[in-house]
């Protein structure tokens, strides 16, 4: 198993920002984390990856502890990407994606052939091929967050941890980011794990679905039995009905709205 | 696919040759110039291991020394100055902004008011004052302030702006205290600690730069080492760790490196101001995009900016020279404001 978690709880002050959160990824397996804004997400996302401490239970990485891993044994094997990272100003998309090679080349062997290989490979792959020169404040929102993905990628890992890596982009990054995810997943058995917003799109990508509410996990199963337990109108507090657009298709989250029937009249009459 | 056109890049080939001949004409200049009138003939004699015994008492124990002196300061200054900036990822980070150069101050002012004044109350005689013993009790006192950036950085978890702030605080409270010792001290003895405090080169000799030599090898030997992480150090916390940097190691690391080089500086020369604020962008705005020679570039203009500075401070002021802290300071402010009209 590439990544278990079992009881992980972490507390902000005297506040449980996760309640003994319980996780276990199959080799190559995409799982959807949602949940409302604050329910916990990114917070197991970064507990996961060791960058805040967990206060109760551990996480494993292909069956040892990853707390006794040092950062860069970590960083070989689990790539974790936040929400709206920053970059110096004036860093270029290569040189950003090169950071990701460090786990790999430490402090002083320099960069193999291989490693510029997997560089190129996460330039290709994000489609920054012809922007790698450019400074990463000339690009554009959508731009940029591919630039992150690619660093992460350059890293290599079997794990893949993604903080709503959709948010802020436009209706065609997204599905871009997402047929991306999928392709890591089943053409190089990249285990990714990735924090989202938009319920059919975690529903349409992933293997399995884990769902978050203050820091309680409500849920762990497949799309299908998420969509007929009735937790997303509950959880997000809106009334909608699951339909499936096509048969065999996965299910699709259909909101109602309601549309308030009073008009004002144009002001100045 | 979007496909980008291909932006201009000048070459900078032509631009650094330039300046690398500026560096040796300026390093020429302030071999031969200096307020004693000697004769290029003559200078030039004495380098060759001839020349008369005034002319080489003044080129070989007082202007080179000086040189020396200069050009390893103001590559401490600069790199320390870039160091700072980095792993705070704040441009306005510099050792005197940071209160490196105030706890050097403090120490040096605490040390001869002990010294002196304790030992030998009364005593107005300049040569009583213990000043080799100056440079090092600077380098303790900058690095204690350091060590103070340090704990209050990781036990109260402080982001780069507020580490900044606390770091002018600290320098605030830690200059407070040195001038007021200084008020209340005997007059005649306030020049020597008056001109220090300027930052000057005046009347260093080699003691100074053999003690400033041993800090700056050690210093440019750990920078390669230190180069992937002071490039993954530009980066908050979470994304450096992310990327398998053991973040709270390599800060520790570059931070002393830093302190080391600044408040050694400081204890054989004073603060020299803004040289390790103004250097570091004046690199950067000169190479742009090419990171690898911020560093060489940064290291060569602080040699170069201390070595113009002292010649012009020497010059202009004729016998009553002016120190190398003034003209940095004055030459400085109008660079950084022009350097930040063109900073994105």
């Amino acid at each position: 198993m590439p990544l278990s978690c079992s009881q992980l709880s972490v507390f902000y002050g005297r506040r449980k920002a996760l309640n003994s959160f319980n996780l276990d990824l199959k080799p190559g397996e995409i799982r959807a984390l949602i949940g409302p804004n604050g329910s916990g997400k990114s917070t197991a996302l970064q507990a996961i990856a060791g960058l805040i401490t967990s206060h109760e239970g551990q996480v494993e990485i292909n069956g040892k502890p990853a707390r006794e891993m040092s950062r860069r044994t970590l960083a070989k094997q689990l790539a974790f990407l936040p929400q709206q990272p920053s970059a110096p100003d004036e860093m270029t998309v290569e040189q950003l994606v090169r950071q990701g090679r460090y786990p790999h080349v430490g402090l002083f062997r320099s960069y193999s052939s291989h490693d510029e290989r997997a560089i190129e490979w996460a330039l290709e792959s994000t489609g920054l091929a012809n922007l790698a020169d450019r400074s990463l404040h000339e690009l554009s929102g959508g731009e940029r967050q591919r630039a992150w993905i690619s660093a992460a990628l350059a890293q290599e890992a079997q794990i893949l941890l993604l903080d709503e890596p959709t948010s802020f982009l436009d209706i065609g990054f997204q599905v871009e980011v997402l047929n991306l995810v999928h392709r890591l997943s089943r053409e190089r058995g990249v285990t990714i794990i990735i924090a989202i917003h938009d319920i059919n799109q975690a529903i349409s990508i992933s293997d399995r679905i884990s769902l978050l509410e203050k820091g309680h996990l409500l849920f762990d199963g497949e799309p299908d039995e998420l969509a007929g337990s009735g937790l997303i109108e509950k959880v997000f507090r809106v009334r909608g009905n699951f339909v499936r657009i096509a048969p065999g298709s996965r299910p699709h989250f259909d909101i109602e709205f309601i549309r308030s029937q009073i008009t004002v009249s144009p002001a100045g009459k | 696919m979007t496909v980008s056109a291909p932006v201009h890049r000048p070459s900078l080939f032509g631009p650094l040759l330039a300046l690398l001949a500026m560096m040796v004409l300026v390093l020429v200049a302030a071999v031969f110039l200096g307020v004693a009138d000697i004769p290029p003939g003559d200078v030039a004699a004495v380098l060759t291991g001839h020349g008369s015994d005034e002319a080489r008492s003044i080129i070989l124990d007082i202007r080179l020394p000086r040189i020396v002196t200069g050009i390893l300061a103001g590559i401490h200054f600069a790199v320390a100055g870039l160091l700072l900036q980095t792993i705070t990822r704040n441009p306005l980070a510099d050792p005197s902004i940071m209160g490196i150069s105030q706890g050097a101050t403090l120490a040096v002012t605490v040390f001869l008011v002990f010294t002196v004044y304790i030992s030998e109350p009364g005593s107005n005689t300049l040569a009583a004052l213990p000043l080799a013993w100056l440079p090092a009790i600077g380098t303790l006192g900058g690095m204690a302030a350091g060590g103070l950036i340090y704990v209050l950085a990781f036990r109260l978890d402080l982001g780069p702006l507020r580490i900044t702030l606390c770091g002018i605080a600290i320098g605030a409270v830690l200059h407070a205290a040195a001038i007021g010792l200084i008020a209340g001290w005997g007059s005649a003895r306030i020049e020597i600690l008056l001109e220090w405090l300027s930052g000057s080169l005046y009347a260093r000799s080699w003691t100074h730069a053999l003690f400033l030599v041993p800090f700056t090898i050690a210093g440019l030997a750990a920078l390669p080492a230190l180069r992937r992480s002071i490039d993954l150090l530009r980066f908050d916390p979470t994304v450096a760790r992310s990327f398998g940097l053991s973040y709270r190691k390599q800060f520790s690391i570059v931070l002393l490196l830093s302190c080391a080089l600044a408040a050694s500086a400081v204890g054989a020369v004073g603060p020299i101001i803004f040289v390790g604020l103004v250097v570091p962008h004046l690199a950067r705005f000169l190479v742009g995009r090419h990171f690898a020679l911020v560093l060489p570039l940064t290291i060569a203009l602080g040699a170069f900016i201390v070595t113009l500075g002292d010649l012009l401070g020497r010059l202009l002021g004729q016998a009553e020279e002016i120190p190398i802290g003034v003209i940095t300071a004055l030459f400085g402010v109008p660079v950084l404001i022009a350097l930040l009209r063109k900073i994105p």
